[in-house]
């Protein structure tokens, strides 16, 4: 705290004042403030009693993993990787066409926030209606919303090229050439850097749709932690923390040739698909029953059955700007531990793995322990959100502030972060929180264990008593908030200053 | 009969207030088989200018942007081919990004060595000198062989002697030349005709037998620029 | 890549052939411990039983096993008791085969955080729950949400919505147990047997969570099958498994389910259930 001594400068607060980051700060500070007038309005009281003793069980079980009780640890470790990396591929090829349309088209483009909008987890539930539970819904869960993200984000990063090259090109050059011969060259390590981070998300989203039931570490996972088998749960865990700490190594770009027929092998065996089942889904499963027998009156009662809207939506976009909030907070006080300005090699290998634990926990599992411990409310769910995309940022931001090099000799400790860096990175993590908007808005969705209904609460329920009209419905207003959320962000953030890839690029951890 | 006229044209950049007029209110003609050298200072509007004419001729003239615009990434090679980009199937255009195509690399490799950089065919662009990417930009537009063309001061980077070399090539190979240079010798000794700009407007264009080099100097003199609004 | 695309491309041109493995699904209430090891074993003893080739398909949710046997992707499927009754209303014709001993009168018990001070009152649901905070199970869970629901709305002619501070879903009997013994939720509604198991097996500590209510009898789970089997699988397919079903003896099978043994019921035995789930709006 020796900056804040009266008399010495005080860097944050020359900071706000600086004009060129003066309109970040203002958009930082605005959603802290808002967030903070919000509060109110959030439900956030800690009503717990005794959660010592389940804690204990918890903790020790997580600690005292136990390999032994493992069911089919190896298939699902392959599947996990394989339903990872085929995801990643399916997205990409169709992720690039959508790519190349991007800019062309405002239809493209809502296409792609549609796509990107619906948790994966809920288009695995949309396609296991059709294919069951077989690699076919696990790779596209993955693909499906990752080709919409891939689109956007390498349309922005195409944006910020140089635009000479392209404009020397012969008029007429097909969009594709122009891909291929201007764009992948200029853009290729950022391209490449940004598909790698997707390969980590996808590790989640992998182990993530265990949860509804394809067999991933997350099925088992799941089952024992929902059962309170802490100790089994505790062995899958530490399998899925040395998957994703040891991703730069397994999942070399050179051994990816080897990676993907190796993995592909696990997919099978394939489904037999019956079209009769896809048509009946569309045709008459995700309409409202009234509305295709023609009753106009059974469409009132229809609607007036529905799920309270307001209440979700108010819960849904309330606890995403919290999120976000929290996330900025969280990421702005992590990175210095993952960060090598501020730590030796040990500390920054401790760091790494703290921040690895804190991203890679999937947030049910942070919202359940922080349930016994805080009870069911917004809370919770607040701080398993901040926690987890904070940490996930801060990684990230670390990597960026790890290739500066202070300017200023000598320089260290809270200086070296208000002065030096922070200045510098500043606008790279808060473009970042405000990508993290869209994801957190999506992650508010599986946390209905903590009673807060929020819209992806509702698409939970009607999925589960298979109102599937009902989960439509609620799916379009999910993707229509996305819309605006994201069109929001797109003013707030800060422009060029970053791209999502020269920042979203995690490097082998040095 | 002109081959492209401009005729009260005033080019602006921008819209609405970020509206930025360049050139107000320019006339020009440009005739079939004329060498034009463009002179002006920096920032003067000669790329304005440059580009819309671009736009009036499509692809009848080959262009050779200021600045290069190469991709460093790539070879010489792939920099050159990517001059008739447009003529090819793009399924034949991923494939000879893999593996050259016999007649495009003889192409190319004969047109690279007429510019002297016929060793450098496989080196990626980002390893060459200034001047060594000027003639690969140079290489590429000749390599599209189209009737004209213009180019932005494709000669910047190189010594007096090679760009009078380059020049001829160029003027050699098209019909109307039109090209924005600053080495005012070379406008007269290479050109028909010098239109120079000045303040936002066509300052001079005059044949070059009528020019002095004293003239041309003239338009680089210090001006103080006239207050906006 | 290309096997995949290949995979791809089949499946979309294929026409659905007659399945001629018969696979059946289950989801125990309580320790889903190697599942599939143990499931396994159901289905050699059916495969034995029966003649049929016949294989376990793991499935996480009651719902997405609901989906399943709607769409013929598994024949057979041990339901709870709303599960069966949402399955049987989807596929016509599908017959509910067979029920543990226990099912025929399964019950829900309330329990209670003691801090909350709430006495056991065996007669009705004590009025002093008002306003607590509650957790259901799973959400399609009979005995952790239908009925609980259910006899609340009897007793206090309120949903759980208004009655209640707040009301969650804590996904499984297991879970409820643990976040009212840690007073994350005031009380909770639990399957009888998961607690007498948790509380014999010394998984819970009766000091801090007591039982507050003891639900009336109802029926709950039991095997359902598509009424469609016979004719893909040869006549007396159903007759031949739910025979199977009742003959199975060995400990080892029945404690997957857990289950003493199995006895004869029909669709209409789950009348009741039925009733329950279209008057709560649940079932459409």
């Amino acid at each position: 705290m020796r900056s804040t001594v009266p008399g010495r400068p005080r860097p944050l607060a020359d900071l706000l004042a600086s004009n060129r980051l003066g309109r970040l700060n203002r958009v930082a500070l605005g959603m802290i403030a808002l967030t903070l007038i919000l509060l109110p309005a959030a439900d956030l009281s800690i009503t717990v009693r005794d959660p010592w003793a389940e804690l204990q069980r918890m903790t020790g079980g997580l600690l005292t993993p136990a390999f032994s009780q493992l069911s089919a640890p190896l298939e699902a470790i392959g599947l996990t990787v394989a339903f990872a990396l085929w995801g990643v591929a399916l997205g990409l090829l169709a992720g690039i066409p959508l790519t190349l349309l991007f800019h062309r088209s405002r239809l493209i483009r809502g296409l792609c926030a549609a796509l990107r909008a619906v948790h994966e987890l809920f288009w695995a539930l949309l396609f296991l209606q059709v294919f069951g539970t077989s690699a076919i819904t696990a790779l596209a869960a993955i693909a499906v919303p990752f080709a919409g993200i891939f689109a956007k984000v390498f349309a922005e990063i195409l944006n910020q090229l140089d635009p000479a090259p392209a404009s020397a090109l012969p008029r007429g050059t097909g969009r594709l050439s122009r891909f291929l011969y201007v764009e992948w060259p200029q853009a290729r390590a950022q391209l490449l850097a940004y598909i790698r981070y997707r390969f980590e998300c996808a590790m989640r989203s992998s182990l993530l749709l265990g949860f509804v039931g394809l067999p991933t570490l997350g099925f088992h996972l799941e089952s024992a932690f929902r059962q309170g088998r802490y100790h089994e749960a505790g062995a899958e865990l530490l399998i899925f923390y040395l998957l994703i700490a040891g991703l730069p190594w397994w999942g070399h770009r050179r051994l990816l040739w080897l990676l993907l027929p190796l993995s592909g092998w696990l997919l099978g065996p394939w489904p037999e698909i019956d079209p009769s089942l896809a048509w009946r889904f569309v045709s008459q499963d995700i309409w409202p029953p009234p509305l295709l027998a023609g009753d106009p009156a059974g469409l009132v009662q229809w609607w007036s059955r529905l799920p309270a809207l307001g209440p979700a939506i108010g819960n849904t976009l309330l606890l995403a700007l919290m999120g976000t909030a929290g996330t900025l907070l969280v990421a702005l006080a992590l990175w210095p531990l993952v960060c090598r300005h501020f730590n030796g090699p040990v500390r920054r290998w401790l760091g790494a793995g703290a921040l690895i634990v804190l991203r890679s926990t999937p947030e049910f599992l942070f919202a359940f322990v922080l349930l016994l411990l805080t009870g069911p409310s917004m809370l919770p769910a607040w701080i398993a959100l901040a926690l987890h995309n904070g940490a996930l940022i801060a990684f990230l931001v670390a990597r960026q502030a790890d290739e500066l090099s202070p300017g200023l000799p000598g320089i260290r400790g809270l200086d070296l972060y208000c002065w030096e860096l922070l200045p510098r990175i500043f606008p790279g993590l808060l473009a970042l929180v405000c990508y993290r908007a869209e994801v957190i808005m999506r992650e508010t969705a599986i946390l209905g264990i903590l009673g807060v209904a929020t819209l992806g609460f509702q698409i939970d329920a009607a999925f589960a008593w298979l109102h599937f009209d009902t989960a439509l419905l609620l799916l379009i207003i999910t993707c229509l908030l996305n819309l605006a959320v994201d069109a929001l962000s797109r003013r707030l953030r800060p422009e060029r200053s970053l791209t999502a890839a020269s920042c979203d690029s995690p490097g082998p951890p040095a | 009969m002109a081959l492209v006229t401009l005729q009260e044209t005033t080019l602006a950049h921008g819209r609405g207030r970020h509206r930025h007029v360049v050139l107000d209110s320019i006339s020009l003609a440009l005739q079939p088989g004329e060498r034009v050298a463009l002179l002006g200072r920096s920032g003067a509007g000669k790329s304005t200018l440059l580009e819309a004419l671009r736009g009036e001729l499509g692809n009848a003239a080959a262009w050779c942007p200021q600045g290069q615009g190469l991709v460093g990434a790539l070879s010489v090679y792939h920099n050159v081919y990517m001059g008739r980009l447009e003529r090819t199937s793009t399924w034949r255009n991923l494939r000879n990004l893999l593996r050259p195509e016999h007649h495009a690399w003889e192409a190319v490799a004969e047109l690279c060595t007429l510019l002297g950089i016929g060793e450098l065919l496989r080196r990626p662009v980002e390893q060459l000198s200034g001047g060594q990417r000027s003639r690969v930009a140079i290489a590429r537009a000749l390599y599209q062989a189209r009737p004209h063309f213009l180019g932005d001061e494709p000669i910047a980077s190189v010594d007096p002697h090679q760009g009078a070399r380059l020049l001829r090539l160029i003027t050699e190979r098209h019909g109307m030349c039109l090209i924005a240079l600053h080495q005012r010798e070379l406008a007269l000794t290479h050109f028909d005709r010098v239109i120079g700009i000045e303040q936002g407007r066509i300052a001079l264009d005059e044949p070059t037998s009528d020019l002095t080099l004293e003239q041309l100097d003239a338009l680089y003199r210090p001006w103080t620029p006239a207050s906006p609004g | 890549m290309c096997r995949c695309l290949f995979a791809l491309l089949l499946t979309l041109v294929s026409v659905h052939a007659l399945a001629d493995t018969f696979r059946f699904t289950a989801i125990p209430d309580e320790n889903e411990d190697k599942l599939v090891a143990r499931f396994d074993r159901v289905a050699d003893y059916l495969s034995q039983q029966t003649g049929l080739d016949v294989e376990y398909v793991p499935v996480k949710s009651y719902p997405a096993a609901v989906s399943a046997f709607r769409n013929d992707q598994v024949q057979l499927a041990w339901f709870g008791g709303l599960t069966g009754v949402q399955a049987r209303e989807l596929v016509p014709d599908s017959e509910a085969l067979a029920q543990g001993r226990e099912d025929a009168g399964f019950r829900s018990y309330f329990i209670a955080n003691t801090s909350t001070a709430i006495a056991a009152d065996q007669q009705r649901l004590p009025a002093a729950l008002e306003g607590h905070s509650f957790t259901f199970g799973a959400r399609t869970s009979t005995s952790g949400r239908l009925m609980p629901e259910y006899y609340l709305r009897q007793r206090f002619e309120q949903s759980p919505g208004e009655l209640f501070s707040r009301v969650g879903f804590s996904g499984d009997h297991t879970r409820t147990i643990a976040l009212v013994e840690s007073g994350a939720y005031d009380i909770g509604a639990v399957n009888y047997k998961v607690w007498q198991d948790e509380v014999q097996q010394h998984g819970v500590d009766t000091d801090k969570v007591h039982v507050i209510w003891k639900s009336p009898r109802y029926p709950d789970y039991q095997w359902t099958i598509r009424g469609d089997v016979d004719q893909h699988f040869g006549q007396g397919t159903k007759a031949a498994v739910r025979q199977a079903l009742l003959d199975m003896s060995d400990p080892e099978l029945l404690a997957s389910f857990p289950r003493a043994g199995f006895i004869p019921v029909s669709n209409d035995d789950y009348a009741p259930i039925r009733r329950v789930g279209h008057q709560l709006e649940l079932l459409r």
